[in-house]
């Protein structure tokens, strides 16, 4: 299979879901100037199930906001309005995710908490952002995973096999990596480029046209995750560092113990809202 | 043990200071009010399933193995496992440690 015939299957992904008619609605309104965080909270609000699940998502420890969100025009002032909007064009994703592979899940969130954590330490302005590009940075993999199920299942099999990453396996297989996937469909999202660029390099964050700082955090973010072994990315390898995006976010000794242990907390609760689901689902 | 965090109902309420030693009659009355997570200093108890520090150290070992000439990543390494050595033996274990094999 090649890139041209990877491109036109995602073009016309039918499983997967679509955008919700209530995201075109709410770039409309957004592109209006007088539009208010309470307005747009008062679109969101109208469907309840939405609702309940962009507050769970909003409150849960990745995010890390001491006090609690209980509205979703807060959340919209707290978060800003591409974080929500990733978030409700994503929900359906992480249901499907949530049901298939809760490893990959738990992987995500990981990843999201580290980003924002390592974010804050960077004082980048919108941290929630970068833990929201954490958080949806292997979409690629919930694609091929949909999308190509066989391919799927024989890509992590010879990655098992040959004690290879994943990505070389799709490289080999597909012409294409998971994060290049995964950059095309947040584009076809009409994401904005702050997420779709971290998405598409989050392997090779130096080549990425803007945004390289997130992209590097979410590089780290995913080796830190991957190391400390929460969750599950398909191969159990810690992936290679770029230098480059390295010396970009460069953080000393005593950074890296802070955030060790400020991640390793965060696990343990991330653990309980995984498991809430779980025991939902 | 001892609280290392608020105690805090779903509803975000704080029922219980970090800090507060616990005993079975409080975390009983926690429980009563809705607390679903505690969070207590050290490691106390080794959750159902939970891997031995050996073990942990293991497995984080076999997860760089195709990362071990890049020197950055050898220095995460070693900080993820003094962390969790701290964390579960004390900081006199590591420094203990550190000397013996120096």
């Amino acid at each position: 299979m090649d890139k041209a015939e990877i491109k036109k299957k995602l073009n016309d992904i039918e499983s997967l879901p679509t955008l919700p008619p209530i995201v075109s609605k709410l770039n409309e309104m957004v592109a209006d100037e007088d539009i208010t965080a309470v307005k747009l909270g008062k679109v969101i609000e109208k469907d309840q199930v939405l609702t309940s699940k962009l507050l769970k998502m909003v409150n849960s420890s990745f995010f890390g906001f001491p006090q609690r969100i209980s509205t979703v025009s807060n959340a919209i002032v707290l978060l800003g309005f591409n974080v929500i909007k990733t978030l409700i064009v994503t929900s359906s994703i992480f249901e499907v995710m949530q049901a298939s592979d809760v490893g990959l899940f738990e992987h995500s969130l990981g990843c999201a908490t580290a980003c924002g954590i390592i974010a804050r330490i960077r004082e980048i302005k919108n941290p929630e952002e970068v833990s929201t590009a954490g958080l949806i940075h292997d979409l690629g993999k919930i694609v091929i995973r949909s999308e190509l199920p066989e391919e799927y299942v024989a890509i992590v099999e010879k990655a098992r096999e040959k004690g290879l990453y994943m990505r070389e396996v799709e490289k080999e297989r597909l012409g294409i990596g998971h994060g290049e996937i995964g950059g095309m469909l947040a584009r076809q999202w009409n994401l904005p480029e702050r997420l779709v660029f971290p998405i598409e390099y989050h392997h090779r964050p130096e080549v990425a046209p803007e945004f390289k700082e997130i992209a590097a955090i979410v590089h780290f973010s995913d080796i830190l995750i991957r190391a400390l072994g929460f969750g599950d990315g398909g191969d159990p390898w810690v992936p290679g560092l770029d230098h480059s995006a390295w010396a970009r976010i460069k953080l000393t000794r005593s950074q890296m113990r802070e955030i060790i242990a400020e991640l390793d907390e965060k696990l343990v609760e991330l653990q309980d809202f995984t498991l809430d689901i779980k025991v939902e689902g | 043990m001892v609280l290392a965090k608020d105690a805090v109902t779903p509803e975000g309420q704080v029922l219980c200071g970090a800090g507060t030693e616990l005993n079975e009659e409080l975390i009983v009355k926690l429980r009563k009010q809705g607390v679903l997570v505690l969070s207590v200093k050290g490691r106390p108890v080794r959750a159902p399933g939970e891997k031995s520090l050996s073990e942990r150290l293991k497995e984080l070992d076999s997860r760089f193995a195709k990362v071990r000439r890049d020197p950055v990543l050898r220095a995460l390494q070693h900080l993820i496992g003094e962390y969790w050595v701290v964390e579960e033996k004390g900081q006199e274990f590591l420094d203990k440690l550190k000397k013996e094999t120096r």
